[in-house]
This record gives C-alpha cells, structure tokens and sequence, in this order.
C-alpha cells in the first residue's frame, strides 16, 4: 500500500489535463509544480544540510539561459537544452560552492547572495552572450508529433505534463537523497560540522556534491522556464528575490521533509498567482508575512506541524 | 591642472560625497548586528521608506526634502523601536538563521507593499535650487549631494557624541563588546537593543531622506542597497562602527573608480569581488584586528 | 617506534605563540597525560594533530607518515580520533544515531552501523539510553557519547580533551575506568587535563606544558616533584 500510493498520486498528477481544459488553472498548476521542483532543490541544501543559501537564482538563470542561447543559436531542442542548463548549472556550482563553503552560518548566506549578484552583473553586460537587459526571445517551438498528433504549443497542456514529469524526478531524487549516505553526512553537518569532520566525514566535498544536486534541479527547472515563457532577461531569472523565494517556499512549507515544499509551493505560488492576476504588483506580500508567522510560530513549516498532529506526537 | 588630474579628483570627490551616505546606511547595520548579532536584511527597506517618505514631503506637501529630516528621522527612531519590540524580539532566541530568514520576510513584505501602494514606477525629485551644481576648485558638486554629505557628517558626529558621552550610548557601547558582561554590570540589555534598534533604523531612514535628490526612487531599491550594505559592514569588520564609515567611504570611492577606469557597468562587481575576498581571508574586515 | 611522534610542532595565532617547538611521543598502548594551566596550548595541540588548525611549524607522524595539514576527516581515516572540551553532539539526533553516523563513515553499511554503534554504546554505559535525543543527556552522559562517537570509527590512538571537567567524584572515579578499559582493549590514549588529579593515577606518562612549551616530561611520581612543573602549576604560591 505504501508503495502503491505515490505511483497512484504521480498517475493522478499526470492525468490532470486530461480532465482540467481551463488554460489559467493549468498555468497555475504548471506554475506550482516548477516551484515544487525550486523549493524541493533548495531544501536539499539549505534544509537536510543547513546552508541557507540566497543565491540560487544563478542556477536557474544558468538553466533558463543556456536553453534559451543553445535553441536560438544551435537550433538544439529546447528539452535537450534543459537538461544541458542543468548539468552546467551543477559545473558552475562547484567553483561557487568551492568559495562560498569555507564560510559557515550567516556568512555563507551573504557570499551565495554576493556571488549572485556578480553573475547577474555579468549576464546585465555580457551583451554578446545574452543581449544584455533586452533579453532573449524564441518566438516559435519546434514541431514535435507523439502518436501521430502535432503537439500544439500554444496551449498549456503539454507544458503540464513536461513540468509534471520533472517535478515527479526531482520528488523521487530527494527521496533517494533522504535514504543515501550523503543525507545522513549531511545531517550530522547540520548537526555539528566539528563533530561531522571528526567522525570522518568529508565535509567540503558533502557539501559541494550536494549544492550541485541542487544546482542540477534548479538548473533544470529554469530551463523549463524559458521553454515555457519563451523568453529571459537578467531581471527575470537572475534577481535577488527569485532566491529569495525558492528559500521561502521550503521554509514555509516545511525543511526537512519531501512534501513540505510542495505544500509550500501549493500554498505560496496559487496566493502569489491569483494576487497578480487581480493586482499585478506586489504579490510577494504574502510571501514575507508568512514567512514571519512561519518563523514566528511555526519553526517546522505548514507541512511539518501537520505531520505532527497526524502523527500524533506531542 | 591637468585633464587626468580633473578626472581623478573629481571621482574621488564624488566618491567621498556618496560613500559618506553608505556610511550611514552601513553604520545603522552594523550597530545593530554589534548589539544583537542579527543582520537585517530589510535595513534597505528602511532606507526605502526613508526616500519615500521625504519624496511625498515635497511633493504633496511642499515640504524641503532635506528639512522633513526633523520629522522622519525620530519618527523612524520610534518605528523601529516597536519594531524591534513586537516584531524582532521574540524571534531572537531562535539563532542567527533564523533572524536572518525573518528579516528577509520582513523586507519583502515592506518592498512589496511599498510596490502594491506605490507601483514600481522610477520616480526622480528635482529640488529648484538643485539645478546648477558647485563649481569650487572647478570640481562640479552637484548640490544635493553636498548638502547631503554636510548633513551625514553632522548626524555621524552627533551619533559618536551620543556613543561616547552619554549613559545610554556607552551602554549601547558595552553591550555591543560583551552582552553578558553588560547585563552582570545592571545594564538593561533588553531596553539597549530596543534604543539600538531604532537607532540603526532611524540612520537607515535619515540616509534615505538625503540620497533621494541624487537617487532614482523605486519600491525595490531597498534590495541593492542592502547588498551594498553588506559590503560595507564586511569590508569595515562586522559590528565596527568606526569600520563601517571607512568601508562606505571606500565602496563610495571604488564605485567612482570603477566606473571612470575600469567600465559603468562592471563597477559594481568590483565592490562584490572585494567583499568575497574580505569574508574570505580576512572576515573581521580590512581595518579591524582579530577579535576572538 | 612510537605510534605518534610530534616534533618541533609550533602554531601562532596573530602575534601569540600558542604552541611553541614542543616534541613528544606516544608509546602504542600507553596512557599519556597532556596537562597545563588554562591556555597553556592543550586543545590547540589536540587540533593540531587532528587537523582542525594547520601547524604554522613542525612535523606529526603517525606509525612514520606524515599526517601534519591533512584535513580532520582524512586524520580520522588514519585512525585519530578525538573528542572535543566543548562537547558537540549532534544534539537533534539520537543516542544511537550520533554514534552509528561514525559508523557509517567507515562501514557504508547502515545495519551493521547500528549494531556497531551498540555494541560502542555499551561499552561506555550507555547501552540504555539508545533512543534518547542526545540533547537530552546530562553532561557526562553527553561525554560518555562522544567516546562512543570516537570508539565507532576503530582509532588506534584516541585524544580526550577535559573528559573529567565538570564531572562529581563518582562520574570521574566511572570515567577513570573506562579509559582504562578502552586502552586494554587496544587502544592507545592521550588525555588532555588541568586538574591533576585524577589524570596522575591513571596515566603511564605525563607531558606538561606551559605557555605552548614543554616543561617536563616523563612518569607522574616524577612530574609532580619537578619544581618547574610546581611553579607552572600553582605559580609562586606554592613555594
Ligand atoms: N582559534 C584561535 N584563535 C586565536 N587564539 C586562539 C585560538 N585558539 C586558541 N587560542 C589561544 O591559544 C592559547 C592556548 O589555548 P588552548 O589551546 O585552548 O589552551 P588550553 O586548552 O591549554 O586551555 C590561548 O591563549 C588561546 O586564547
Ligand atoms: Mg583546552
């Protein structure tokens, strides 16, 4: 039973355009599930080992442009090039992680926020790699057929099941993430990182390995997110406050635990999305106030009190 | 004179009359963190609101920018205080990443209201008597930005009187060196952090009030300055308030610099590089000895 | 040939000299007593050898290699293991789990991790206390899990840094005795004190340094007579 309920779940989750045909429910869907794919990606890091990073936006700028760059350059699919934003996400997280990890606590959050904003000067000024504040566009999509039919590109169900099929990945990587050597090192780290080195554990190198796991999600979803909005600039996929809110949809939903960020991204993104669609700006009032309340009274997060009270402790 | 020479001085110039703003901003953060060991990350914001409250001073209420400083500034003092008082405080024994986190609410729940209220339009205010900028020694000095650095030279020198004469300021002095040794001495250290609160929150709003002739106004603002802030408070050492006006002085001057003799664009890299090499190789700052 | 050889070992921190030149050794299977007044350089030696700091000086073998500026988990590998003054567990995790993490390390196995862990725990005492956070200890019991933690990754050579501070007489008169039957089962030791003590009836040998300097070597009926170790110790006072 326990192993038929996510197989369940991820078939459900799949067959929802199936039975949902309104486009702004699915965009809304499309929208929670690649900040399900954020939020899981930075809990990896910053939940299991504790290193609140607030740079992530570089990684999945990295992601978002090199699938943007390599489609208007190369002619490379878009889905290909998804895949090559986040491996480079995960190189360029090395040389970072390298830097950033010799500091601990609040200090390594202000080296990740400094770094970011370096990469996001360069991607502003590096004209020639990323036309600069102007941005890139992919005015069209190649043409794909599956069973016979041209995906149609303008609507929003196939975007669904792409988004659908990369958070279900990123799920099923933080579960074997969770149950590996790396998570229980990574723990002790949280933990006590004297401790961690002096039992044996190569700290750095948990470190590193990890933050590249992340920057490999993150890279991936923001890949995702040139191939769905067709198009990037510096200020939409570099900015300071896109790391913000990868941090605070897991901490609101829940660190430490695999449906916490997905609550989180329930929770956050449909308020945020159903905020602009009303007002256009300011929709990441809620995300500031919850995060206070969260903080305030509940340290483990929406889905992890509720973990509580069903599991009936204390 | 000759024409390098101009350039040379007229960079530096400019880049002392700003750094001595970030120098504000920078001390009101690094007293703070002195004190309470937190580090606000919607110390922006509050310089934000600081710009926004002199812009509407002018133009709804014809009110000189420069002048509502008498207003704002212990308005601030307040706010921050009963910030810190309902808001802050009851986080505190939560670590320092959990303040960290909060404080990041804080300043996007601030930024984002400001933009819901507001919109993010980039707003600019021109002072009549600001057209025609100073001519001493032929350096151009734009008006605003002089009468700014005047001012945050004042409020500095008022700030230093405070920590060094008065009973609260050298409370606020000896809390920042030793918590527990401050709280065995009888100092309130709870009313301390309060005072330091708005005091940090109050500098951060009085630097707003002045940079808003010189600067473009938006919602969003707060977010670069409190990175630039960073810089500074790491460049001067954590906590150092003496650290703080030579780091802003600097970042105010490598940001001149940069943008004569390296490239506009690039200059503010140049800022970020350093801070990584600072929290690097030599975290308690440029200036500061290692404190144990 | 000695098990561990630290010669010429020297570390400054700004302008203060912390350890200065200092050279002993440790025999495979003795008890050897690291002792010296507060600040004396004790710990700093510790995290030296175990490459929590780098020598700014000097040389530390191991069985003949080299292991001066390896990091602390390759010192570990070596078979070094150390517990720290400060305690620091893994405060969230449980009894058994701080101890079967060391484990794991060297196993990759987790089973046989735990059972490894256990079988730690109750040569410390601790056999029954497994499932409690180890947050929830008292602070001897706490010290006790830390030489679990250190016992689960096999060292050859294990570094105690004040295991008896903060203890009540009976906890160090248990704790005295588990030292000793840690090195009877093969396992050499290196205590860091500064109450004498205890530390003078249970070890073979004692270093004392002062200052970052060594100023007497050799058994404890002799230590204690040297009048350069009473000066350092109880300074004019004494006299
Ligand atoms: N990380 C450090 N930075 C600066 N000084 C240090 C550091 N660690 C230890 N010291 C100094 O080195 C000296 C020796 O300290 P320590 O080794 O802890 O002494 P002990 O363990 O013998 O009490 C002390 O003066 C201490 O202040
Ligand atoms: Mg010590």
């Amino acid at each position: 039973m326990k192993r038929v309920l996510p197989v369940i779940a991820a078939l459900l989750l799949l067959a929802i355009p199936l039975g949902v045909s309104n486009q702004f429910l699915l965009h809304l869907g499309i929208t929670v599930l690649m900040w399900t794919i954020l939020g899981l990606a930075w809990n990896l890091l910053g939940g299991y080992a504790g290193q609140v990073s607030f740079g992530h936006a570089t990684f999945f700028g990295i992601g978002a442009y090199t699938t943007m760059i390599l489609y208007l350059s190369f002619r490379l699919a878009p889905w290909y090039g998804m895949a090559l934003g986040g491996v480079l996400g995960a190189l360029f997280s090395l040389p970072i992680g390298l830097i950033c990890f010799r500091l601990r606590g609040p200090y390594f959050s202000l080296a990740t926020l400094a770094v970011a904003e370096i990469i996001r000067l360069v991607a502003l000024n590096w004209e020639s790699l990323t036309n600069g504040p102007v941005g890139l566009l992919i005015t069209s999509l190649p043409q794909v057929t599956v069973f016979g039919a041209a995906i149609n590109w303008e609507r929003k169900e196939p975007f669904f099941v792409i988004v659908a099929v990369l958070a279900l990945c990123a799920m099923l990587a933080a579960y074997l993430f969770t149950r590996s050597r790396l998570g229980s090192y990574l723990t002790a780290i949280r933990e006590d990182e004297d401790a961690a080195e002096a039992i044996g554990i190569d700290t750095t190198r948990s470190k590193v390995t990890v933050l590249a796991l992340s920057a490999f999600l993150t890279g991936l979803a923001g890949g995702f997110y040139g191939l769905y909005f067709r198009y990037v600039d510096p200020d939409a996929v570099f900015l300071i406050s896109l790391s913000v809110e990868m941090v605070f949809i897991a901490v609101v939903g829940g660190l430490r635990t695999i449906a916490g960020p997905v609550v989180g991204a329930i929770f956050l993104t449909t308020i945020a999305e159903l905020f602009r669609e009303r007002f256009m700006v300011g929709h990441l009032i809620f995300y500031g106030l919850f995060m206070m309340l969260v903080i305030r009274f509940l340290p483990e997060g929406i889905w992890g009190r509720a973990l509580r009270i069903l599991t009936g402790r204390r | 004179m000759t024409a390098a020479m101009e350039t040379l001085i007229q960079s530096l110039v400019n880049g002392v009359l700003t750094g001595s703003l970030y120098a504000m901003i920078g001390v009101g953060l690094t007293v703070i963190f002195g004190v309470m060991r937190i580090i606000n990350l919607a110390h922006g914001e509050m310089v934000m609101l600081g710009m926004f409250s002199a812009y509407w001073s002018y133009t709804l209420w014809k009110i000189d920018s420069f002048l509502s400083a008498i207003v704002w500034v212990p308005l601030f003092f307040l706010a921050g205080m009963l910030a810190y008082r309902y808001l802050v405080r009851a986080i505190m024994p939560g670590g320092e990443l959990n303040t960290l986190l909060y404080t990041a609410g804080m300043s996007l729940l601030i930024a984002n209201v400001a933009l819901f209220a507001w919109t993010g339009d980039y707003r600019t205010l021109n002072l009549p008597y600001a057209v025609e900028p100073l001519h001493p020694f032929g350096i151009a000095v734009p008006v605003p930005l002089a009468i700014a650095f005047g001012l945050a030279a004042l409020i500095t020198a008022a700030l230093y009187v405070f920590l060094a004469r008065t009973d609260t300021g050298r409370a606020v002095r000896a809390t920042s060196q030793n918590p527990e040794a401050a709280a065995l001495m009888g100092i309130n250290v709870e009313r301390i952090a309060m005072i330091t609160f708005g005091l940090g929150t109050a500098l951060a709003a009085a630097a707003g009030v002045l940079l808003v002739p010189s600067l473009y106004l938006y919602p969003t603002v707060g977010e670069i300055l409190v990175v630039k802030c960073f810089v500074i408070v790491v460049l001067g050492g954590l906590g150092s308030i003496p650290g703080a006006i030579a780091g802003g002085i600097l970042l105010g001057v490598i940001e001149s610099f940069g943008a004569v003799y390296v490239s506009v664009a690039y200059k503010d890299t140049i800022g970020f590089i350093m801070f990584l090499l600072v929290l690097l190789f030599r975290p308690q700052g440029l200036f500061g000895a290692a404190r144990s | 040939m000695a098990l561990l050889e630290v010669s010429g070992l020297t570390r400054d921190f700004g302008g203060l000299r912390a350890v200065s030149g200092l050279s002993f050794q440790v025999g495979a299977g003795e008890i050897l007593g690291l002792i010296g007044p507060n600040g004396a350089g004790k710990t700093t030696v510790f995290n030296l050898i175990t490459g929590f700091l780098r020598p700014t000086s000097g040389d530390i073998r191991l069985d003949g290699l080299r292991i001066a500026g390896l990091k602390p988990h390759a010192v570990v590998r070596c078979g070094i293991a150390r517990t720290f003054q400060i305690v620091k567990p893994f405060p969230n995790l449980s009894v058994c789990e701080n101890v079967a993490l060391a484990a794991l390390v060297r196993l990759g196995v987790r089973a046989e991790a735990e059972a490894d862990a256990e079988r730690a725990l109750k040569q410390v005492g601790l056999g029954d206390k497994l499932d409690i956070p180890a947050s929830d200890l008292t602070l001897s019991d706490q010290k006790r899990m830390e030489i679990a933690r250190a016992l689960a990754t096999h060292p050859k050579l294990l570094l105690l840094d004040e295991p008896l501070a903060g203890l009540n007489p009976r906890e160090t008169e248990d704790a005295c005795q588990l030292v000793q039957a840690i090195r009877a089962g093969g396992v050499t030791v290196v205590l860091v004190e500064h109450v004498m003590k205890a530390i003078m009836r249970i070890s073979h040998r004692v270093v004392v340094i002062c200052q970052g300097e060594k100023i007497a070597d050799g058994p404890p009926s002799e230590v204690v007579a040297d009048p350069a170790v009473i000066t350092a110790y109880f300074g004019k006072r004494a006299r």
